[in-house]
């Protein structure tokens, strides 16, 4: 074993010479340039001041509550979707690869792109969502330039967004599920109903696991479509400014890079206590 | 083990030329201060810039023609994308000197630290250089407001280059068919005019809207004599009155903003608008936008002042004196007559040398509506001040006042946003 584990360093060196350089320095910098004041060029010893500063700025506050809100509507929302369309596909329909195809394009398509078409859609005035909300007499309320929609509007988006992947990821499960399963269930007269909830859904709680913690994760950095959906900043009176938002003006425009990196070791904190709360709750439901 | 050692090489050459190529972007840096009187080597300048459409490429025609006149002299330009992300892509450079343009585009207000910094390089000895300038100030011919909005702490960093003013943009047709005679010229004649048309159209028509609302506040400000720093009093009976103004026209329908879309011009070419408030650097894409549908104008911006924006030129400290020398000969053939003549007539951009604003070929442009009103809209200039935090306040203004008019919009009291509005107006300015 001992000669085995010294070569097992010189293998691994690319790796830990990569994650090193390209993920933990960056990760102990920002903590470090968390406690320093000043441009970037010339950072001197600040303390705790950034952290008392974002703690009393009500954009970082608003910033957290959207980021968070948007995560924990769309996330499980999108999810519930992608299971449903995922499973009547599955079950259902029959060129299950045309509608896979079909399903994945927005994947690979640019999220400015898709952005701009949906600045299109949801305008106010002349957009297609408001032509048919109209046509169908119901209110049509300003989804763009109204900053109490601006959120909603975000997580519209994002749920459609989000389709794509998590479809094709559930398709995949779907179909590794044993086949015999529901063949002894048919034998012995199982509903549809039935099937799906003892067989289906348990089978598929790894797969679940795996992307509700990926899409929490994206949840939390969200900021191109944000970019996209308003045109470059966070929705009318930035009332739709996410914690990345926040950390990019901080940084970039602003010029307080401390402030900036200070409001980066909170995202990634939370972003930590949520994902570990995630996989608990995972081993339970899954009793792995 | 044989295997290992040689993988234990590559690691080594990898690490070696992960090594080199960090360290091949030497020091290039010249202490010396003289200033080259001839470039007699083959000198690159590079130049970052933010300018998109034909903006772009009228800059490229004017390089080809400054290096076809200079030989030894080759200029990079880099496009760096819109000014946000030009100014990011500046802050973060700041980091790594050399890895910096020798000459920029920029506000002054984005090089604050890097002007703290020594990083700048101040012109003025540069100015005064006979050989690669002009000799002084005064015989470059630079309009003096301009010049000085390129100071930094009193130091001139920038010689400024493509600037803009605001101007008012309206639809002459509409006026007629309203019965509008006098084209406003206070804002009491805007706020009326509007609520003319507004009424007349039966509410089809909006009066009018101002692209940036920044603009808008601190130019209201400015009119009643308050100038833009951190001793404004947000909830003040001034700055209430100038916000109330726009609120008050935005509740009963005749004024609005520009919203998501960020420019007006749209919603003037379709007909929606009457008139706009916004950068005279835009009448290329209002004239591309109303085409033959309605003839449309442009006037003085209504009230005293009007904003001088737009970006200047700044330089390195790290370059060699060489490229220093170069760069500011390219730049010197920038704001020159005949490069200015071309670059304002082919983007709307206003002249920053006082011969052009005055020559016959300026003001004869037919092409743009613009140069015929040029020196009467630009009597009064006004530019947000290079101060700590006065650029982030600035920009963070535009969201702010934004959230008081939706809230007006909505009937909501506009006097809750204003207050709202003033915490984050303090806290901007004490970062």
């Amino acid at each position: 074993m001992k000669p085995n584990q010294k070569r097992a360093w010189l293998f691994l060196a690319p790796t830990i010479i990569f994650v090193t350089f390209f993920s933990i320095y960056p990760i102990l910098r920002a903590f470090i340039m968390s406690f320093q004041g000043g441009p970037l060029i010339n950072m001197a010893w600040n303390g705790v001041s950034n952290y008392q500063y974002i703690f009393h700025d009500p954009e970082f506050w608003l910033a957290l509550k959207n980021t968070i809100l948007y995560s924990l509507i769309s996330v499980p929302v999108a999810l519930a979707i992608s299971i449903m369309l995922a499973w009547f596909i599955f079950s259902k329909v029959k060129s299950k690869s045309f509608f896979e195809t079909t399903f994945f394009m927005p994947y690979v398509t640019s999220t400015i792109a898709i952005g701009i078409v949906f600045r299109y859609i949801f305008n106010g005035d002349y957009g297609l969502l408001n032509f048919i909300l109209r046509t169908l007499h119901l209110p049509a309320p300003n989804w763009i330039d109204d900053p109490a929609m601006s959120l909603t509007t975000i997580i519209l988006f994002g749920i459609w967004t989000s389709l794509a992947f998590n479809i094709v990821i559930l398709m995949g499960a779907l179909r590794n599920i044993d086949p015999n399963y529901y063949t002894i269930a048919n034998m012995y007269g199982a509903s549809g109903t039935e099937k799906f909830w003892r067989i289906t859904m348990p089978q598929l709680i790894p797969t679940i696991a795996f992307l509700l913690t990926m899409n929490i994760i994206a949840a939390f950095k969200i900021y191109t479509s944000v970019y996209a959906l308003f045109n470059g900043q966070a929705g009318v009176g930035n009332s739709a400014t996410t914690a990345v938002f926040y950390i990019y003006n901080k940084f970039q425009i602003v010029g307080t890079p401390g402030v900036a990196m200070a409001a980066t070791v909170v995202l990634f904190l939370i972003i930590l206590f949520i994902t570990f709360l995630q996989r608990k709750m995972m081993k339970k439901i899954g009793g792995r | 083990m044989k295997f290992s050692k040689k993988l234990a090489a590559f690691a080594a050459i990898g690490l070696a030329l992960i090594g080199t190529a960090a360290c091949s972007k030497s020091n290039n840096s010249s202490s010396s201060d003289k200033i080259p009187s001839k470039i007699t080597k083959k000198t690159t300048v590079v130049f970052w810039h933010g300018m998109v459409g034909v903006q772009q490429s009228t800059l490229q025609k004017l390089t080809q023609e400054f290096e076809k006149q200079n030989p030894k002299i080759n200029v990079k330009l880099e496009s760096q994308g819109s000014y946000n992300d030009l100014q990011a892509k500046i802050n973060s450079t700041l980091q790594s000197p050399n890895n910096l343009p020798t000459i920029t585009q920029a506000y002054p207000g984005w090089l604050w630290n890097a002007a703290q910094n020594k990083m700048l390089v101040n012109l003025t000895p540069y100015i005064n250089n006979k050989n690669v300038g002009w000799g002084s100030a005064k015989a470059s011919d630079i309009r003096t407001e301009l010049l000085d909005d390129a100071k930094i702490k009193g130091t001139q960093y920038g010689i400024p280059f493509n600037k803009s003013i605001e101007t008012l943009t309206y639809n002459e047709d509409m006026f007629k068919k309203y019965g509008i005679k006098k084209v406003p010229t206070t804002m009491e004649e805007l706020k009326n005019a509007s609520e003319t048309i507004y009424k007349k159209s039966n509410h089809k028509v909006v009066g009018a809207g101002f692209d940036s609302l920044s603009n808008y506040y601190v130019l209201g400000m400015k009119d009643n004599g308050v100038n833009f720093n951190d001793k404004i009093d947000f909830s003040g009976s001034t700055s209430k009155k100038v916000i109330n103004y726009y609120a008050d026209g935005i509740k009963k329908g005749y004024f609005r903003v520009a919203g998501s879309e960020h420019y007006l011009s749209g919603p003037f070419a379709n007909e929606k608008v009457a008139m706009f408030i916004g950068t005279s650097a835009g009448e290329g894409f209002v004239k591309q936008g109303v085409g033959n549908k309605f003839t449309y104008n442009v006037a003085a911006r209504p009230g005293k002042y009007t904003m001088q924006q737009g970006t200047d030129i700044y330089m390195f400290n790290h370059a060699s004196a060489d490229q220093k020398a170069a760069a500011f000969k390219y730049i010197k053939f920038l704001v020159s007559k005949s490069s200015q003549l071309k670059w304002a007539n082919a983007t709307g951009y206003i002249p920053v040398n006082n011969a052009v604003i005055n020559s016959k070929e300026y003001k004869n442009n037919t092409d743009l509506k613009l140069p015929a009103k040029l020196s009467s809209s630009m009597k009064y200039l006004y530019s947000v001040p290079v101060e700590k935090n006065s650029n982030a306040t600035y920009s963070q203004l535009n969201s702010i006042i934004q959230t008081i008019l939706s809230a007006a919009q909505k009937n909501q009291n506009v006097n809750n946003a204003i207050n709202a509005g003033k915490t984050k107006f303090d806290a901007a300015w004490k970062q």
